[in-house]
């Protein structure tokens, strides 16, 4: 047998670097935009589809799963295949999941300005594109077992493992966080409700960040930090001891973001935990980075590539030191729902993820394209630019998210709040926004220069979309009995293999059992109050969920003295049983809406969100006046209502009969009361009277999105309320 | 709750097969030698000359 | 004139002969050779990862051919299929990059070769190749023509020790590790908040999974406590095995119970964590270096065969095949296998291996000659006296000595402390379990229990390990390398040394030669060197190299008389140089020194005296030991340095010479009669009986690299002279040891207090057992380091590592 020759595939490399510098650019401008509508409230006035609710989550998933996310598999295709000395397994696999998972951005990018969306964080994909992703997911991981399994090296290096776990865990994640029930092809319910939906859904949403953003790219940097300094890993056994013990507690540490909710407390502090003792394996990774470069310090002072990789890999240090902080109870107390989280995410993000792709994009351009790279100046101009920015962005959000804090917990001497309108607490920190906004948009220049930089540099290259290499097809010896090992050496391992078959096997057995009857009945004790929500409530919770409110809006009032004093009774879990999918959101741009209900009159919504300056000047909330002239879609009202019966909500058949005629009548009931407000009839009549001179149909007030919409608001923890003055008298 | 038993299930299921995966390694001698491959990555593959000039219909 | 180095190997080009190719300068052809290869195979790369990695290739010829009897090499092959073969060669050589570049880039060399993949810690490439195609002789003289000559010895055949010795300990640690992260995870709750709606649903749950977790921690990872500990009760030996493991059990079994009867959650996280922390230690404690080997017998050094001339026919015929009355051809750079009598040829034999003596020993036609030496002139007929297992050196094995396992008898101190330890738990657990039973019964089983529970020494035996293994590490630093953490212990009992004199105080590299007669004038000088450079004898090169900065130029009608010597005219002058009866007027050679004399136009002017130079810091270090040690040197050769050696050595010293390496076997035995506990520090072969017979043998070796005799550790002969530090850091380490064990007892009657009350939660175990583990071992690992900063430090001007040494430093 003589030595095969082969060819790497530099095409889907190739092309994988261009989505990222393509998604990313767009990711990035969709986040300055929504950083200036925290100074210009209404810059997209009127046009739904680039509202703030909307535009979030397309910004966290372009950034997330788009440019992050092709820039992984860039880095993956690249070095597996040369750290595997084998071409990818299938061409075909390697192109389905380039176009899928660009078909799927693509997908993302219209359904959520669309409003069609979950509202779970980082999962707001509807199911079908949930689907989707799982097929593209599994195809890419089929392509990398694949390749390792006819590999022609036979260690295999510590990246690959990394990206093995990367393709399990999320797999796993994401299938179970995905479990919902369809309504129709655009809308559907998750299985899980309440606390249970928020457990599994920030089990994934933490692990999402662990797996997809940690360890893939901790075994990029183990590929290409060495790569690029050309001096092997500072210790590879530090390298192999973290990354098993990374894997074996990073999936414990979700409910570290949910403290202080209405989850059980043992779980929370579990988070807690496990979250403090993540620290080590994480800080191992950071630490054996960074001596890589060690003595290498002059390569890194004319190296801007290195300079990248440096940031990054202080970045993760940084923000891997602050996640464990944050998840202390009493820290996270203060942090939570404030701009601090944005602050921590963004230095993840935009330091360890964004720097160390810009360091890889800088070396493997060149690399493929067999060239040198154009400019190093430009590159360094990009480093120092993206640098600042991400400084420019951090510290103010950290100052923002301490101040409001702080603010929010002053009580005077009285034991009112100092700041009782919520405000107040927002105007202090317009300044930090601008800082933001300023910071982001250096950050953007940078990558814009980069971007020009590659362009001039793949200009002058040639792309070798093959690249020939050579390498000897691996012969199964190692396994079984080696020559001059006794029998029984060979034997005494089958006690482990047969003990941890029999223990994997009883647990699939138990698991097996256990999930079907726990997806449908949930034992959290029910508050004989609560009841599930009207026809026309439910409607106006899925538009709440449309337009994305919960990314602004909270609704969870934790156990403490100010939130009690501001918002209300605090959020019992017994509350959420019918809350299908959860919305307890997790920043607070605005005010907590858990117990929003009958605080204010129908017209007041109305008013509010027609235009909210009107009723609170100075609010940074843009204006809704779309929900004021659409027509409410009641087509799926009763398919809806079934649905949720199908997932545990006690709805009767009668119910659901006379859904329609209940819905009318609520909506007639805020009608009535919209009709107290003089100028709303004043202008309420002129339309109708415009409508009728140009012959067109009016559709009545009731008949319109807005009313479904307050009649959710008017009920969100009333039903405590109630029992509250039923006790009473 | 009954999540919890859903979620520790597949934690624990993911976490032991990481085990295995791990014991496969340890036994098929992957970490035997900790020094070299951390080198040998840093090699770049120098084929000779394409056996067959024209690209081999088979790429891999 | 400015130097210029190989390109190839980095050697100084010597003007002379320079040779220069693709404007790159080599010290000689061979580099040059090389380069041509690597360079018409476009395998340039060789040189970019490091600067002159290469070897010069040593001129060998015939030297494999008994690689080409199939069965012979067979014997070397690690796996053999009609289509597959694996070899694994020792490559010295391997010491950087581009040797891992080139050797895993063999298959450009020669397409036949399938895949070769290097081991750099062991030194050994792996080679997968198909014999039907090339053959291992091929391959291996392919390595050969690059300078990577592969060491093959008659070792290799013997039985291949199988890789995978102790993977089991981290299967185990694996296992542990995993089932403790876990159980810690799903006990947790409970303890965060023992009464909750729905946690107490969900406890039978978790408990039942931790317990499922922790069963294949007791059978399989804490497998070795049990037995051991029921060896040592078997064996009536109290050992430290015996406390844990009923610490394991009553933990387990305990744990169990309440998880059943439902009444509790147990300690199963203290279970696992204790296994996992023990297993660790263990790991820890086994501070392996593979580029070295203690276990080294005269098998690691004589050839698998030599050839034999049967009917004037050569054969390679493996060396236990050889009977008496045999002939063998020994040639240039070959090892004599066997005690023999040399038919013709003229021996010059280098027997460094054996006395660590790097002068050559000369022998003529007829001469009887001892096995274990290597020729190093033309090649040489020799009859066989005594094959290869009768010989005097391989006599030596047949000792008892060298059967019996020195760590067998020896009882660690962990063991000593605890079997007072387990009677007095014992006893504890009884006394508050009878106070109990007369107070309220129902608490006496527990409080027994936990008793048992709480006094598990785990502490108490992590202590050793960390503490031994943490010196191990330090030690190799300075390497010093220890077969394992017993013998640090031994050495700190050590009340006496005994040195081997030649190669051991004495550096075996270079000599001392003095000038001792009438002063020579340059010219004089000048024609001495001319005429030496003609010669191939040892002392003649010795003698040219020493003499520096001295031109040399032709020189007429050179002759070279076997036995006696060399002459040659050098412009007027008429030179003759060798032993004193060819050389010299006086005929009276005096036997107790190396010289070699010289004669001008008939006119003996004076000699040359080789003397061994003692190693730098070497007659100081005496001085230290003496106070505290007694001190012996055995030499094996002539008492020639005896005055000397006399005044400069502490009077308390004693020296003996003459001594065959069975005398210094014995006189080892006999001193250890006396109750001495011994260090033998030696180097040659023939030191090995005295070294496997010392309580601590340790042996000397100019670079860590190259083979040295059985022992219990190696010591790099630069850093010989710290002995006496290294000594002091092995007695502190037991003081540690007993002050960590102090530390552990403290942790030990905290517990004791909640056990004996009846109050011990499974809280309080999870906290303290770890709390007690964690801090001996930082405890430990400070002050050995600590200690060991104080007494030596690692910078130091005498040893700069070489590249190789750092890297091979570089890998723990």
């Amino acid at each position: 047998m003589e030595i095969q020759q082969f060819y790497y595939d530099n095409k889907i490399v190739k092309n994988f670097i261009y989505a990222t510098l393509f998604w990313g650019i767009i990711g990035m401008i969709v986040g300055l935009l929504l950083s200036l509508m925290f100074l210009f409230p209404n810059l997209t006035n009127g046009i739904s589809w680039l509202s703030f609710g909307r535009l979030r989550p397309l910004h966290t998933n372009a950034v997330i799963f788009a440019f992050i996310g092709n820039a992984l598999y860039a880095g993956v295709y690249y070095s597996s295949q040369r750290l595997l000395k084998a071409r990818m397994w299938s061409d075909f696999l390697s192109k389905f999941n380039f176009w899928g998972w660009q078909l799927i951005i693509v997908a993302a990018a219209i359904t959520l300005p669309l409003g069609i969306t979950t509202s779970k964080e980082y999962a707001e994909l509807e199911w079908p594109i949930d689907i989707a992703i799982a097929l593209v997911w599994v195809a890419f991981g089929v392509n990398l077992i694949a390749t390792i399994l006819k590999r022609r090296e036979r260690h295999l290096y510590v990246a690959i493992w990394f990206y093995l776990a990367t393709f399990v865990t999320v797999a796993v994640l994401h299938i179970f966080n995905s479990f919902e029930l369809p309504v129709s092809f655009l809308k559907s319910y998750s299985v899980y409700a309440g606390v249970q939906d928020a457990l599994v859904q920030w089990w994934y949403g933490h692990n999402a960040v662990a797996f997809f953003l940690t360890t893939p790219f901790l075994g990029l940097m183990y590929y290409f930090v060495p790569k690029a300094a050309n001096r092997p890993v500072y210790s590879y056994r530090l390298s192999i001891v973290h990354f098993w013990s990374l894997i074996f507690i990073y999936i414990w540490a979700g409910p570290h973001h949910l403290l202080y909710t209405s989850l059980p407390d043992w779980a929370q502090n579990l988070g807690v935990v496990f979250s403090v003792m993540l620290i080590a394996p994480s800080w191992g990774g950071m630490i054996n980075g960074l001596l890589t470069l060690r003595g290498a310090w002059d390569k890194v002072r004319n190296e801007p590539l290195l300079k990248f990789m440096v940031v990054a890999i202080t970045g993760y240090g940084m923000a891997t030191f602050e996640g464990p902080m944050l998840s202390l109870k009493n820290v996270n107390a203060i942090a939570h729902f404030t701009d601090w989280i944005i602050a921590h995410v963004h230095v993840g993000a935009l330091a360890w993820n964004g720097f160390l792709t810009f360091g890889i994009i800088y070396w493997l351009v060149p690399q493929i394209f067999k060239t040198k790279l154009h400019s190093k100046k430009l590159a360094n101009t990009h480093f120092w630019i993206g640098t600042l920015g991400i400084i420019l962005y951090a510290l103010p959000m950290y100052v923002a998210g301490f101040v409001q804090a702080s603010m929010w917990k002053q009580f005077n001497p009285d034991g009112t709040l100092v700041y009782g309108n919520f405000l107040e607490t927002v105007t202090q920190i317009i300044p930090m926004y601008w800082m933001r906004a300023i910071g982001g948009s250096m950050y953007i220049g940078g990558t814009l220069i980069m971007i020009y930089n590659i362009y001039k540099t793949v200009k002058k290259g040639v792309v070798v979309e093959d690249d020939l290499a050579e390498g000897m097809a691996l012969k199964k010896i190692s396994s079984g009995r080696i020559l001059g090992e006794s029998w029984h050496k060979h034997l005494e391992r089958k006690p482990v293999q047969l003990t941890l078959l029999a223990t994997i096997t009883i647990l699939i057995g138990g698991a097996i059992q256990i999930i079907p009857t726990l997806l449908v009945k949930s034992n959290i004790p029910t508050i004989t109050s609560v009841k599930p929500y009207t026809p026309l409530e439910l409607e106006g919770r899925d538009l709440y969920i449309r337009e994305g409110c919960v990314s602004c809006h909270s609704q969870m009032i934790r156990p403490f003295r100010s939130e009690v004093e501001r918002y209300g009774e605090y959020s019992k879990a017994g509350e959420f049983v019918y809350d299908h999918p959860f919305l307890w959101g997790s920043k607070r741009t605005g005010p907590d809406l858990a117990r929003e209900g009958l605080k204010y009159s129908d017209s007041w919504h109305f008013n509010h969100m027609f235009d909210p300056q009107s009723t609170s000047p100075e609010s940074i909330m843009p204006r809704y006046q779309w929900l004021a002239e659409n027509t409410l879609d009641i087509s799926e009202t009763q398919t809806k209502m079934k649905v949720m019966k199908k997932l545990g909500v006690p709805y009767s058949d009668e119910e659901i009969q006379n859904a329609l005629i209940h819905l009318e009548n609520q909506a007639l009931q805020i009608e009535q009361n919209l009709h107290q407000d003089p100028t709303f009839v004043q202008n309420y009549e002129a339309e109708n009277q415009a409508a009728l001179a140009n012959g067109e149909t009016f559709t009545p007030i009731r008949k319109r999105e807005i009313v479904a919409l307050i009649a959710y608001l008017q009920r969100l923890g009333t039903d405590i309320k109630i029992k509250e003055s039923q006790n009473t008298n | 709750m009954g999540v919890i038993y859903l979620l520790i299930s597949i934690s624990l299921i993911i976490a032991i097969g990481f085990l295995i995966a791990f014991i496969q390694a340890v036994r098929s001698g992957q970490y035997e030698d900790s020094y070299t491959p951390p080198v040998r990555i840093l090699f770049e593959d120098t084929p000779n000359e394409a056996i067959h000039k024209n690209k081999p219909m088979n790429k891999s | 004139m400015k130097k210029t180095n190989c390109y190839h190997c980095g050697n100084e080009c010597k003007v002379a002969n320079a040779v220069v190719f693709d404007q790159k300068h080599f010290c000689c052809n061979g580099c040059k050779t090389v380069f041509k290869i690597l360079h018409a195979n476009n395998l340039n790369g060789y040189y970019t990862f490091e600067q002159a990695p290469g070897k010069i290739p040593e001129e060998i010829s015939g030297q494999y051919d008994y690689l080409d009897s199939a069965h012979i090499a067979k014997k070397l092959l690690d796996f053999d299929s009609d289509t597959t073969s694996i070899v694994t060669l020792n490559i010295p050589h391997i010491h950087c990059s581009s040797c891992i570049w080139i050797l895993e880039n063999l298959h450009k060399l020669n397409k036949n070769i399938r895949a070769a993949q290097v081991n750099f810690p062991k030194k050994t490439v792996r080679i997968v190749f198909d014999k039907e195609i090339i053959s291992l002789k091929e391959i291996v003289l392919l390595l050969h023509s690059i300078g990577y000559d592969p060491y093959i010895r008659l070792e290799n055949t013997e039985t291949k020790k199988s890789e995978s010795t102790d993977k089991s300990l981290i299967y185990k640690i694996g296992i542990a590790g995993f089932a403790f992260g876990n159980i810690m995870f799903l006990s947790f709750p409970e303890y965060l908040e023992a009464d909750e709606f729905w946690l107490n649903q969900y406890k039978p749950f978790f408990r039942w999974i931790a317990f499922f977790l922790a069963v294949p921690v007791l059978l399989y990872s804490a497998q070795e406590y049990l037995f051991s500990a029921y060896k040592g009760l078997k064996h009536r030996i109290a050992n430290i095995d015996i406390p844990i493991s009923l610490g394991i059990l009553v933990l387990f079994f305990r744990s169990a119970y309440e998880i059943v009867s439902g009444n509790g959650q147990g300690y199963l996280d203290s279970f696992t964590g204790l296994l996992f922390f023990l297993l660790l230690g263990k790991l820890f404690q086994q501070r392996t270096y593979a580029f070295l080997s203690f276990e080294r017998d005269y098998k690691s050094y004589f050839p698998i065969a030599v050839t034999r001339i049967k009917n004037k026919k050569e054969e390679a015929v493996q060396i236990y095949d050889l009977v008496k009355g045999d002939r063998i051809l020994v040639r240039n750079q070959e090892l004599i296998p066997i005690d023999g009598i040399l038919i013709n040829g003229e021996g010059i034999l280098d027997y460094s291996f054996i006395t660590g003596e790097s002068k050559p020993v000369e022998k003529k036609s007829g001469d009887k000659i001892f096995s274990g030496g290597k020729q190093l002139g033309n090649a040489l007929e020799i009859k066989v006296l005594k094959p290869v297992l009768q010989s005097y050196l391989t006599q030596l094995w047949s000792n008892a000595i060298f059967q019996k396992d020195k760590t067998k008898s020896f009882q660690n101190i962990t063991d000593q402390i605890s079997q007072y330890f387990t009677y007095i738990i014992l006893s504890i657990a009884l006394l508050s379990g009878c106070y109990w039973y007369f107070t309220d019964p129902k608490i006496s089983i527990t409080a027994i229990s936990s008793v048992l529970i709480i006094a598990c020494p785990c502490a108490l035996a992590l202590s050793a390990p960390f503490t031994l293994g943490n010196i191990l590490r330090i030690f190799g630093k300075h390497k010093f390398y220890l077969k394992n953490a017993n013998v640090i212990e031994k050495m700190a009992k050590i009340n006496a040394l005994v040195f081997d004199k030649t190669g051991t105080i004495t550096s075996s590299q270079k000599q001392k030669i003095t000038y001792h007669g009438e002063p020579l004038s340059v010219h004089e000088k000048k024609g001495i060197k001319s005429v030496l450079r003609n010669s191939n004898h040892p002392l003649s090169r010795a003698l040219y190299d020493s003499m520096r900065n001295i031109e040399t130029s032709t020189v007429k009608n050179f002759t070279e008389i076997t036995g006696s010597g060399i002459q040659g005219t050098f412009q007027n002058l008429t030179f003759r140089i060798g032993a004193a009866k060819f050389a010299s007027t006086s005929s009276k050679n005096n036997f107790l020194e190396t010289a070699v004399y010289i004669n001008i136009n008939r006119k003996s002017k004076g000699k040359f005296i080789f003397k061994n130079s003692y190693r730098k810091g070497i007659i100081p270090m005496f001085q230290i030991l003496k106070t505290n040690f007694k001190l012996t040197i055995l030499s094996g050769d002539n008492p020639g340095e005896k005055s000397y050696l006399e005044q400069v050595l502490p009077n308390n010293c004693s020296l003996l010479f003459y001594q065959k390496p069975q005398d210094k076997l014995n006189y080892i035995k006999k001193k250890q009669k006396r109750k001495e506990k011994i260090m033998m520090i030696g180097d040659g072969l023939n030191d090995a009986g005295a070294l496997a017979q010392s309580d601590v043998g340790i042996a000397v070796s100019e670079n860590v690299n190259v083979f040295s005799p059985a022992c219990d550790g190696i010591i790099d002969a630069h850093v010989l002279k710290k002995l006496p530090e290294l000594l002091k850091i092995s007695r502190r380490a037991i003081h540690i040891i007993k002050a960590s064990f102090l530390l552990s007892f403290l942790y030990n009657i905290v517990g004791l207090y909640f056990a004996t009350t009846g109050q011990l939660s499974p809280v309080i175990a999870a906290i303290l057992m770890p709390l007690s583990s964690i801090s001996v071992v930082v405890f430990v690992t400070l002050t050995t380091n600590f200690t060991a900063r104080n007494l030596i430090k690692v910078k130091d001007d005498n040893y700069h590592l070489k590249t190789n040494d750092s890297k091979i430093l570089s890998l723990d």
